[in-house]
């Protein structure tokens, strides 16, 4: 039983650090069409960027504001020149995030060498809560708060306010929505920008929690963002929470019973989906 | 026509054995980013999971040579094994991928890919996972000079043979796909079966290079099947020139040598060490500005000042790649 609510909790955590990631990457799919293949480059800047300020000023909350704040940057960066330039053009866009992807993840170790850096969460972080039999790591349950905090964050913004208004529906029709007098260029810059801090964020919190970062950490995180929104359905929040709950606990269960299989798993998962129902299980258009 | 020539007389002249394997390794280069070409050039599809046919050919020729007497039968024996594991493997990927719009046909070939890769790291039995094995070449690949021509005259018979492809009326098909695929679709093609066709050609191919990689390497491990090898292939074809033959052949050429020198410059700044930054630099302009690479750009200066005349429809055909 402990094992069974450790796993859980476990994953529940991997879970929610995915969805900070697949929640930006699929608003910007789904509101763009743009498959941000430098998602991933964005979340290990996020995650350096952070634990650099954290290990330099000895504060948790310095390093996580200096990550969204990196995230912000580089978000605007990557919308205006890399991003814009080949708008509509599918094929390119797919090409030239992956080259973005590529020159963010060498710089990366330009800056901070390609070293693995070793992390730990802040002292009020650190231990454990014991309830019975079960034991509950701080920096777990403290991941969990976050990730539905964000997404309530989100969820609120989308559903009750006038921004959130204007991209539900540019999700659905961006070109009604500009005919309508809205500069859905600029909504998209917005949305690029909170995704890409979405994603810094996700990278800071994920350092303490894997213990260390490195440079190869985007691509790999990417992926499972890929899996997730995948099967979450593009453009939906509530979908990219769900499967990202999904396959952060089918991943946590797995590494303990078989841990050969358990990202091919998912990667299956994602295979039989795109098969079988491409717009996602959650999907919103048809 | 003269390069061929001089590549063929150049061992003979120069014997320099660190040269001899980095245009080895060019030409392995250059036959695996030709196949890809078929697929981002003259089909147009984006794929990230090419790594896993350069993968399935390296190990079929390892695993091969590794347990039975290395003899030339069984190289070519085991190269056409891989060839046409990676017929079937790409015959029943595409079958079931191809029919996906381009980001999810580009995710899940990345995904295919992670799963071969995971596949090869944990089939330990086999493989010996990432820490690889080597393994005994044929007595007549032990003479570095015999493999360069061998490689060399591959890279020109694919070379000729996918010109040949790409000239047939399968050819100018798959380049109306690329253009446009519903107009291509209107007119009655069946899209889907020739974008089949396109990647079991570009997957085969892309075998017989993994083949020839291990082979020259002696020496295989599971980074045959990473995204570093799909990356190169984009690299080359991008830069070079997408939608020619000629120019994933000279991108091979460029990003090897400059490979080989820059890695030889971090001694003098680390700087030197991180190469792939200046590549992915370019690789973005290119995407950008060239979208034909250096071939395709250079073909198009060059017919402007011949005011189109004298351009055989060869090369129309290939510039409107």
């Amino acid at each position: 039983m402990e094992l069974f609510i450790n796993l859980t909790i476990n994953g529940l955590a991997t879970g929610m650090l995915i969805f900070l990631l697949a929640a930006g990457l699929t608003l910007i799919f789904g509101l763009m069409s743009v498959l941000n293949f430098a998602h991933g480059g964005l979340f290990a800047w996020g995650s350096y960027a952070g634990v650099w300020l954290y290990l330099l000023t000895n504060s948790f909350i310095a390093g996580i504001i200096g990550a969204i704040f990196i995230g912000i940057l580089l978000g605007f960066i990557t919308e205006k020149w890399i991003i814009q330039p080949v708008y509509g053009n599918h094929v390119q866009q797919i090409l030239i995030t992956l080259g973005f992807m590529i020159v963010l993840s060498e710089l990366l170790k330009v800056i901070w060498g390609p070293n693995q850096i070793a992390v730990t969460p802040p002292a009020y972080l650190t231990g454990s809560w014991e309830i019975g039999n079960i034991l509950i790591i701080k920096y777990r349950a403290f991941i969990i708060v976050v990730g539905l905090l964000m997404y309530g964050l989100i969820y609120y913004m989308l559903k009750h306010t006038k921004i959130g208004l204007i991209v539900r529906a540019g999700v659905i029709n961006k070109e009604m929505v500009q005919s309508l007098g809205i500069n859905i260029k600029r909504i998209f810059l917005y949305v690029f920008m909170a995704g890409a801090a979405m994603a810094a964020l996700s990278g800071m919190l994920i350092a303490p929690y894997a213990g260390v970062i490195h440079g190869n950490m985007g691509m790999e995180y990417a992926i499972l963002a890929f899996i997730v929104v995948v099967i979450g359905g593009m453009g939906n929040i509530t979908g990219s929470i769900l499967a990202a709950t999904l396959v952060g606990i089918i991943g946590s269960f797995m590494a303990y019973y078989v841990p050969e299989l358990s990202l091919a798993v998912n990667m299956l998962i994602m295979a039989v989906v795109l098969l079988f129902r491409p717009q996602g299980l959650f999907a919103l258009k048809g | 026509m003269i390069i061929g020539i001089a590549l063929f007389v150049f061992p003979f002249i120069y014997e320099d054995r660190s040269m001899l394997i980095l245009f080895t390794q060019i030409f392995i280069f250059a036959i695996f980013a030709m196949s890809y070409d078929i697929l981002l050039g003259f089909t147009g599809i984006v794929s990230f999971g090419h790594a896993m046919f350069f993968g399935i050919g390296a190990y079929c020729v390892s695993v091969m040579l590794k347990h039975h007497e290395p003899t030339m039968l069984l190289v070519t024996g085991a190269i056409s094994l891989g060839v046409l594991f990676s017929l079937i493997i790409s015959f029943v990927v595409g079958l079931m991928t191809l029919r996906l719009k381009s980001h999810y046909y580009a995710m899940l070939t990345l995904a295919l890919a992670g799963l071969f890769l995971v596949a090869a790291e944990k089939w330990r039995t086999l493989t010996y996972g990432n820490d690889g094995f080597t393994f005994q070449v044929p007595e007549f690949f032990h003479d570095r000079l015999h493999f360069y021509l061998v490689c060399l005259v591959l890279m020109v018979i694919v070379y000729f043979g996918l010109k040949r492809f790409i000239q047939s009326p399968l050819g100018r098909i798959l380049l109306a796909i690329k253009d446009n695929e519903q107009r291509a679709e209107s007119l009655g093609y069946q899209v889907l079966h020739y974008k089949i066709i396109a990647s079991i050609v570009a997957g085969g191919i892309a075998s017989l290079s993994g083949s020839l990689y291990a082979l020259s390497l002696r020496f295989v491990n599971t980074s045959v099947f990473t995204m570093d090898i799909t990356l190169d292939a984009l690299l080359m074809t991008i830069i070079g020139g997408v939608g020619t033959l000629i120019g994933p052949v000279l991108g091979a050429a460029i990003i090897e040598l400059a490979h080989h020198w820059l890695t030889g410059l971090a001694k003098v700044h680390w700087i030197f060490e991180r190469w792939l930054i200046l590549f992915g630099i370019v690789y973005i302009l290119a995407v950008m500005f060239f979208p034909n690479g250096i071939v395709g750009s250079v073909r198009k200066l060059v017919s402007k000042k011949e005011k189109k005349e004298d351009v055989s429809t060869s090369e129309n055909i290939v510039k409107e790649g």
